[in-house]
């Protein structure tokens, strides 16, 4: 007995330690330290961040992941960053474009196959066409552009964010930055400075002692004012730095890097301290490990219904306990490095109404301990977590908050409780979702379960109601305090109003006993629609105040979900498919 | 016979069938009020979805417009009553329901909070540049003639005419004035050019409308759009008319007469209230995040000035922190002329703390309703748990 529940407990333990593995820091490649490059802290979209973190979004953004294969080697982020930085004529060879609209890809006169990844070596002949193409769709508004125009633009952005980081410390067209140290009082030397003060994407020099905190420089800055007479120590040591990887010396490398390092850990040892955190975080990814851990516990629980169902089932709560405590460390963790409550956008959203859902299903699973709680928690905790994934594409997650969201108080009250009622009807419409699939799939109907279902789903509800209706409430006061009035119709304001209605429709209709289980459970299914049109559907309208995210490639996959939802709530009407099997009527 | 049709008429009236009903078209109502925005602006689909009793819409062939569906102040007025009735009839006086009347109450009051919002709110705002005092705030919808006596230069007086008394085509005394004004034509909206030799004789035959052709315009619905509201008006004075002169919001050019020695400015201008207190704009702020253009705050540090009151003292309006001043709201909403001027959104609502007072209602109320129930469950799981051991 006592070697079975230390079984089922094992699942959880080994997911743990191999998340711990992650945390392990990778050794040199081909002999350059990597690793230390990566926490070099820079200024980038107004907040301090290592420069793997850029890094990793630059990838994400231009390829849509963190690595790729390049000559029969996997180069990580950080490779592929020093190779942008001080080898563009390397750079420029690696196939990091992906590209997968047909007619983009006609403009440059290219066919479809499987091969969707290209080089900037493939795109630069028609940079010229991919921006006409490009400002023509700009100058139309957002709902207006065809899909081709979305695909260019978004390419050419892509394109401006690589030639951006290219431009970086130097001028990818220059011998290095040792080059321009040398001609600081050439007569074009000015000229160059602004260029490449202009073109840099974030700000690797930190501030001198007694400069402000702000007060970052990229070296095109710096040079500038190297110009007038005032060197940064940290340009020498950066042309040294480069110089050395186009060389490919590791030693010297590594050795004027550890320098560099010296003198960031000297002058802003906060900087350095925060990078050295967030690189942790980049390199474990909990929300990606997490939604593996879950996808596990969600495998380990449908084997319980087949075979050993004592042994298998604890070991699936175990795993969902393991998930949901690698999910959370990733959450406290944003929090931490952001300085903000856990949500500030989209994609944070999808992280928070995930870890919720996860929360309330593991309670629900101690209270009735059916299986149900884990297997909706890990459904919803893995739901949540792809959808992160995909909204993580659009840049760096821990983004700076615009002037009126800058407001730890109603981030922290409005925006958390709106979110945990999105979570709790989600999760209400996900037990619905099993209760469906139980009654068609499942040989027995055994009532008690049955019965447990119907009981969780409506707790959820009313705990969702709740949620949902405070959430909504405390939206308009924040609105009432930040604008001038209680309640303006806004989409997301709407959204929200939405699921409080529904809610308390479902509510009414169950107190009136209009509906049954089957009704209440169909009802639930649909709350799944109105909220995922209200989370993410009103972001596609493109109106009002709240329309921080226009995404049109996530139009389809909402019409998709909220098709296969109908079909769940038709399923879950019809009477019970499986007549075989031993009925339990007594 | 009678009483039993009451009877009957008010147990449908206070059924939970009616708030279901109700409910769901109010649902319905939310969707096409969003969906409606992209084409009709905020304003203009709460205008025609929420804030009206019936939806009309014009539908294709049908040369009229056609009553399609209850409005929201219908249905919101159904459910109020829906609620009262149900209070008064179904919810019996006992602890156990005590949440379920909190939040019942709390939701007749937001209900009727917002009906006096819809009522009684002002929308303004104050434009104010940086040294500039400013002692009115101006109306977002509604214009006025302006008529400015400008014979000290130094101070000039201004009447305005609102917009409601514009629409009449009735004389208007200007008081304090010896003026008289018959609005000959007004314009909601109008687009004006430059008038050509082949066009009719212009309308107007004073001031710079000689020169111009006026064209009604349908009134702009889109949230970025403004109104060229303009009108052709007569000034009489003494018993001689001073001509039709062209008035619009988008004229610049100063237009004025001479009455007895005394010059008269004419104008269209956004409907001004006067305030008792004035606001000087000392400073706008306009702060980024290092490196980026992202927004990080914006701040009007004004200076408030009530001789009234003995008050003279310095305020900082920023994002998510108002003013609120003797029955009005002074919110940082926007900025321009490269971060020299100010715009304060102003808004007067004397039923601003409903909301709040009914929400905290309403929380409480679910919380203890909730409360109730989920404690009741535990209690019933714990003596079934207990019945089969």
């Amino acid at each position: 007995m006592k070697l079975v529940k230390l079984f089922s407990w094992l699942p959880g333990l080994l997911a743990l330690a191999a998340v711990l593995a992650t945390a392990v820091p990778p050794g040199p490649t081909l002999g350059f330290h990597m690793d230390p490059f990566g926490r070099t802290p820079v200024l980038e979209g107004g907040r301090i961040k290592p420069l793997d973190s850029v890094a990793r979004n630059g990838l994400l953004m231009i390829l849509s992941k963190q690595s790729f294969s390049f000559k029969g080697r996997t180069i990580g982020p950080d490779e592929w960053m020093l190779d942008v930085l001080f080898r563009p004529g390397v750079a420029d060879e690696q196939p990091v474009f992906v590209i997968n609209d047909p007619d983009v890809l006609g403009l440059m006169g290219l066919k479809q196959t499987s091969n969707r990844y290209f080089s900037f070596a493939t795109l630069q002949p028609h940079l010229q066409e991919i921006q006409a193409q490009a400002s023509a769709a700009q100058a139309l508004e957002a709902v207006r552009r065809s899909r081709f125009q979305n695909a260019v633009l978004n390419l050419f952005q892509r394109i401006l964010l690589y030639n951006q980081l290219e431009n970086s410390v130097q001028l990818a067209d220059s011998p290095g930055l040792f080059m321009e140290l040398q001609t600081l009082r050439d007569p074009q030397a000015a000229q160059r400075h602004r260029n490449l003060a202009e073109a840099a994407h974030f700000r690797i020099l930190p501030p001198l002692p007694g400069q402000s905190s702000d007060a970052w420089q990229n070296p095109g800055e710096a040079l500038d004012a190297a110009g007038a007479g005032l060197i940064h120590p940290g340009l020498a040591l950066l042309s040294a730095v480069g110089a050395a990887y186009a060389m490919d010396n590791p030693e010297l490398f590594n050795a004027k890097l550890a320098e560099f390092q010296g003198l960031t850990a000297n002058i802003r040892p906060g900087a350095l301290r925060h990078a050295n955190s967030e690189i942790l975080f980049n390199r474990v990814q909990p929300f990606y490990l997490g939604m593996v851990i879950y996808v596990l516990a969600l495998l380990v629980l449908f084997g319980s219904w087949l075979w050993r169902r004592d042994l298998l089932q604890p070991a699936a709560f175990s795993l969902l306990a393991a998930g949901a405590l690698v999910h959370t460390v990733g959450l406290v963790s944003r929090i931490l490095l952001q300085g903000r409550p856990p949500v500030t956008n989209l994609y944070s959203s999808a992280i928070f109404v995930g870890w919720a859902a996860v929360i309330l299903g593991l309670i629900l699973e101690r209270m009735y301990r059916k299986g149900f709680g884990t297997a909706v928690a890990a459904a919803a905790g893995f739901g949540s977590l792809i959808i992160a994934h995909h909204l993580a594409m659009e840049g760096d997650t821990m983004e700076m908050m615009r002037a009126v969201l800058d407001s730890n108080f109603w981030l922290a009250t409005h925006v958390v409780t709106i979110t945990i009622g999105y979570s709790g009807t989600f999760l209400a419409g996900i037990i619905a979702i099993a209760y469906t699939l139980r009654k068609h799939i499942a040989p027995v109907l055994e009532p008690s379960t049955t019965r447990a279902l119907v009981d969780m789903a409506y707790g959820i509800i009313c705990f969702a109601l709740l949620f949902s209706f405070v959430g909504t409430v405390l939206g308009g006061i924040w609105a009432d305090q930040s604008w001038g009035r209680f309640w303006g119709w806004d989409p997301k304001e709407n959204g929200a109003l939405l699921i409080v209605l529904w809610n308390a429709i479902i509510l009414h209709c169950r107190w009136g006993d209009y509906v049954r289980e089957k009704g209440l459970m169909a009802m639930a299914i649909f709350g799944n629609i109105i909220t995922s049109l209200s989370w993410f559907g009103v972001n596609m309208l493109g109106v009002g105040l709240h329309s921080y995210g226009f995404m049109d490639q996530a139009f389809w996959a909402l019409a998709i979900f909220i098709a296969t939802q109908l079909a769940l709530i038709g399923l879950c009407l019809m009477p019970r498919l499986r007549t075989s099997g031993p009925s339990l009527s007594r | 016979m009678i009483k039993r049709l009451c009877i009957s008429l008010w147990k449908v009236l206070a059924g939970l069938q009616v708030t279901i009903v109700a409910l769901a078209l109010l649902m319905a109502l939310v969707v096409l009020c969003t969906l409606a925005q992209t084409e009709l602006g905020t304003l203009g689909a709460v205008n025609t979805y929420m804030r009206s009793f019936i939806v009309w819409r014009q539908i294709a062939g049908i040369p009229f417009e056609l009553p399609l569906f209850p409005g929201g102040a219908l249905v919101g007025l159904v459910l109020v009553v829906n609620l009262t009735a149900a209070l008064i009839n179904r919810f019996e006086f006992s602890t156990r329901k005590l949440g379920l009347w909190v939040v019942h109450a709390g939701l007749i009051l937001l209900v009727a909070g917002e009906f006096c919002t819809g009522a009684f709110q002002v929308d303004t705002r104050m434009t104010i540049e940086e040294g500039q005092t400013v002692n009115f705030v101006e109306s977002y919808h509604q214009m006025e003639l302006a008529v400015t006596d400008l014979t000290d230069a130094a101070h000039p007086v201004a009447y305005g005419i609102p917009e409601p008394l514009l629409r009449k085509t009735a004389p208007v005394q200007v008081p304090g004035t010896p003026l008289t004004f018959t609005v000959k034509r007004f314009y909601p909206n109008a687009e004006l050019v430059p008038r050509t030799p082949q066009d009719p004789p212009a309308l107007a035959t004073m001031g710079v409308g000689a020169g111009v052709k006026i064209t009604e315009a349908p009134p702009a619905t889109a949230d970025n759009e403004v109104n060229a509201t303009s009108a052709l008006v007569e000034p009489v004075a003494g018993g001689h008319s001073y001509g039709t002169w062209l008035v619009s919001t988008i004229l610049g050019a100063p237009q004025s007469f001479i009455y007895e020695g005394r010059t008269y400015g004419l104008s269209m201008q956004p409907r001004r209230y006067y305030l008792p207190y004035s606001v000087t704009l000392r400073k706008f702020s306009h702060d980024i995040y290092p490196g980026t253009d992202i927004p990080k705050n914006f701040s009007s540090l004004v200076h408030l000035s009530n001789p009234a009151r003995g008050e003279e003292r310095d305020v900082l309006i920023y994002m998510n922190q108002p003013l609120r001043y003797e029955g009005r709201t002074f919110y940082q909403a926007s900025y321009g002329k490269s971060d020299t001027l100010s715009i304060l959104q102003v808004v007067a609502n004397p039923g601003w703390l409903v909301p709040y007072l009914s929400c905290t209602l309403i929380t409480l109320g679910l919380l203890v309703h909730f409360g109730i129930t989920l404690f009741n469950a535990l209690k019933r799981r714990q003596t079934s748990r207990e019945a089969t051991l």
